[in-house]
């Protein structure tokens, strides 16, 4: 197992735009090839714990540190750029692309990142076998449901990859059924060797492997 | 060779999901530019016009009374030597008087024949680059101050006109061909800013991705040199097929050359660039 940190904040402070302070000497690190679940409820601030990580937001005070980059400052849009695609997201804000087909959105990072035509379709027929996506291929979103959303999600966040995936919300209102093949897959992903944060306003179950579990509480992470 | 080939894709793709903006871009910049030739030929055909017209124009320049007949030539030669000047020619009174006999259709010097009051004059030819007011003013100064020349006589009056009524023309013509060109600027970019804003969703997403500013811009960019650069070939196409059209016989029409169009189609290329970056720059954050 890797010593390297993937992620790390410290003393983070921030307030929302509305004026209150979400997070007030916020500590949170994870190591590589391990995950962290993160719970909190409603408001709590996980997607701004997501904006903060994908450099979207930037803290008030303290240090955020991500994939061995500072994303302390706006303007840094170079580096923001660097960590973002080294970064796979599922759920919440990371959403498909609608003028994209399913085949599009998956191979999208491998195309940010020059990968050559026969490693793109190389790596696109694994995740589409993979994630039992190859009648969908090359389907438009607005014609997926919502599982298979998901799932594109997840072959996109792991195409290229990624060393660092975040998963924001990725079981909630789902059906027994698909609840449990989304879960299988995030399983997998997580003995695969990847780091993972996972956001869930909801508790997780206890037998996620290599996982640290975390609860956001009075803008801390406890 | 990916970046090209995504570019390539996107921009055909953006054609593909907003054809009809793309056909309204494309007819209104085609209109506009075919304005614009129609101003740029009747431009260059007035200017021919113009340069035909006051290529015939000459000066005479008489000479004084008391002057020797034997220092004549020697007067030619040095009116000869002025720069611009392409010919002198000597017009004797006897001469004189014959062209007023031909003008009148009668001589009216009978009685005259022993002293012709008429005098002696040279007619003064010029380089095209020297029939300007400015031009002819300063070739007179120089004629005049030669000994044995009394003064000169071309039509200045119609030729300050002629100059002044062009000049109009020319400023007129800048100010409407800058007014099109913005209108095609300002067409083109607001053209791309709908398709930008139609794509919003998915140009978020691809930022969440790390998808740069230019990355997103470029094949909006391609799509304005494209766009552009046919409507101003379609522009030229439909005035070469109106032009096979119709003929004039009054006066000839004069077109660019086909460099000059070339180079033309080029540049409205860069002005599709040019208003696709002003389109898309704040949306994109560029």
């Amino acid at each position: 197992m890797s010593d390297r940190t993937v992620v790390n904040l410290s003393n983070v402070y921030l307030t929302s735009d509305r004026g209150f302070e979400v997070f007030q000497d916020l500590n949170f690190s994870l190591k590589a090839e391990r995950s962290a679940i993160i719970t909190g409820a409603a408001g709590s601030g996980k997607s701004l714990l997501v904006e903060l990580l994908i450099g979207r937001r930037f803290a008030d005070s303290g240090s955020v540190e991500v994939l061995g980059e500072a994303l302390n400052k706006p303007g840094r849009r170079r580096i923001i750029k660097r960590v973002r695609r080294q970064i796979g997201g599922v759920g919440g804000i990371f959403a498909l692309v609608p003028s994209y087909t399913v085949s599009e959105n998956i191979t999208f990072p491998l195309v940010l990142g020059a990968a050559r035509k026969k490693v793109r379709k190389e790596r696109l027929m694994k995740m589409l076998t993979e994630f039992s996506l190859l009648k969908q291929a090359g389907t438009l979103p607005q014609r997926l449901t919502r599982v298979e959303h998901t799932l594109v999600q997840l072959a996109r966040a792991t195409v290229a990859n990624q060393p660092l995936i975040i998963i924001d919300e990725p079981l909630a209102g789902l059906d027994q059924k698909t609840y449990e093949r989304i879960y299988e897959y995030m399983v997998k992903l997580a003995l695969s060797g990847r780091s993972m944060i996972i956001l869930s306003g909801e508790t997780l179950p206890t037998n996620f492997p290599n996982t640290d579990r975390y609860q956001i509480m009075n803008g801390a992470l406890v | 060779m990916i970046r090209i080939q995504h570019i390539l894709k996107e921009f055909f793709r953006n054609v593909y999901r907003n054809p009809g903006t793309t056909f309204s871009g494309f007819l209104s910049m085609a209109l506009l530019f075919l304005l614009f030739d129609l101003f740029w030929v009747a431009a260059q055909t007035s200017d021919r016009f113009y340069s035909d017209l006051i290529s015939d124009l000459q000066m005479e320049v008489f000479v004084a009374e008391a002057t020797a007949d034997t220092t004549l030539p020697e007067i030619q030669e040095v009116i000869s030597g002025i720069e611009g000047i392409t010919s002198v020619d000597y017009v004797s009174r006897s001469d004189a008087r014959e062209e007023l006999t031909a003008l009148v259709g009668v001589d009216l010097l009978v009685g005259y024949d022993t002293l012709n009051p008429l005098p002696r004059s040279y007619i003064v030819s010029f380089a095209s680059d020297l029939l300007t007011i400015g031009g002819l003013t300063a070739t007179e100064q120089k004629i005049t101050a030669i000994k044995g020349i009394s003064h000169v006589y071309y039509s200045r009056s119609w030729l300050d006109k002629a100059e002044k009524t062009r000049g109009v023309l020319q400023n007129v013509g800048m100010i409407l061909g800058a007014v099109i060109l913005l209108a095609v600027l300002i067409s083109s970019a607001n053209n791309m800013r709908l398709m930008t804003r139609a794509r919003a969703t998915g140009f978020h997403q691809m930022r969440l991705q790390g998808a740069g500013g230019l990355f997103l811009a470029f094949p909006f960019l391609f799509e304005g040199l494209i766009l552009a650069g046919l409507s101003a070939a379609a522009g030229w196409l439909t005035l070469f097929y109106a032009h096979g059209k119709v003929e004039f016989t009054q006066f000839e029409i004069v077109f660019p050359t086909s460099d000059e169009i070339l180079i033309f189609c080029a540049l409205a290329g860069l002005l599709g660039v040019a208003s696709a970056y002003v389109g898309i720059r704040r949306f994109l954050k560029l």
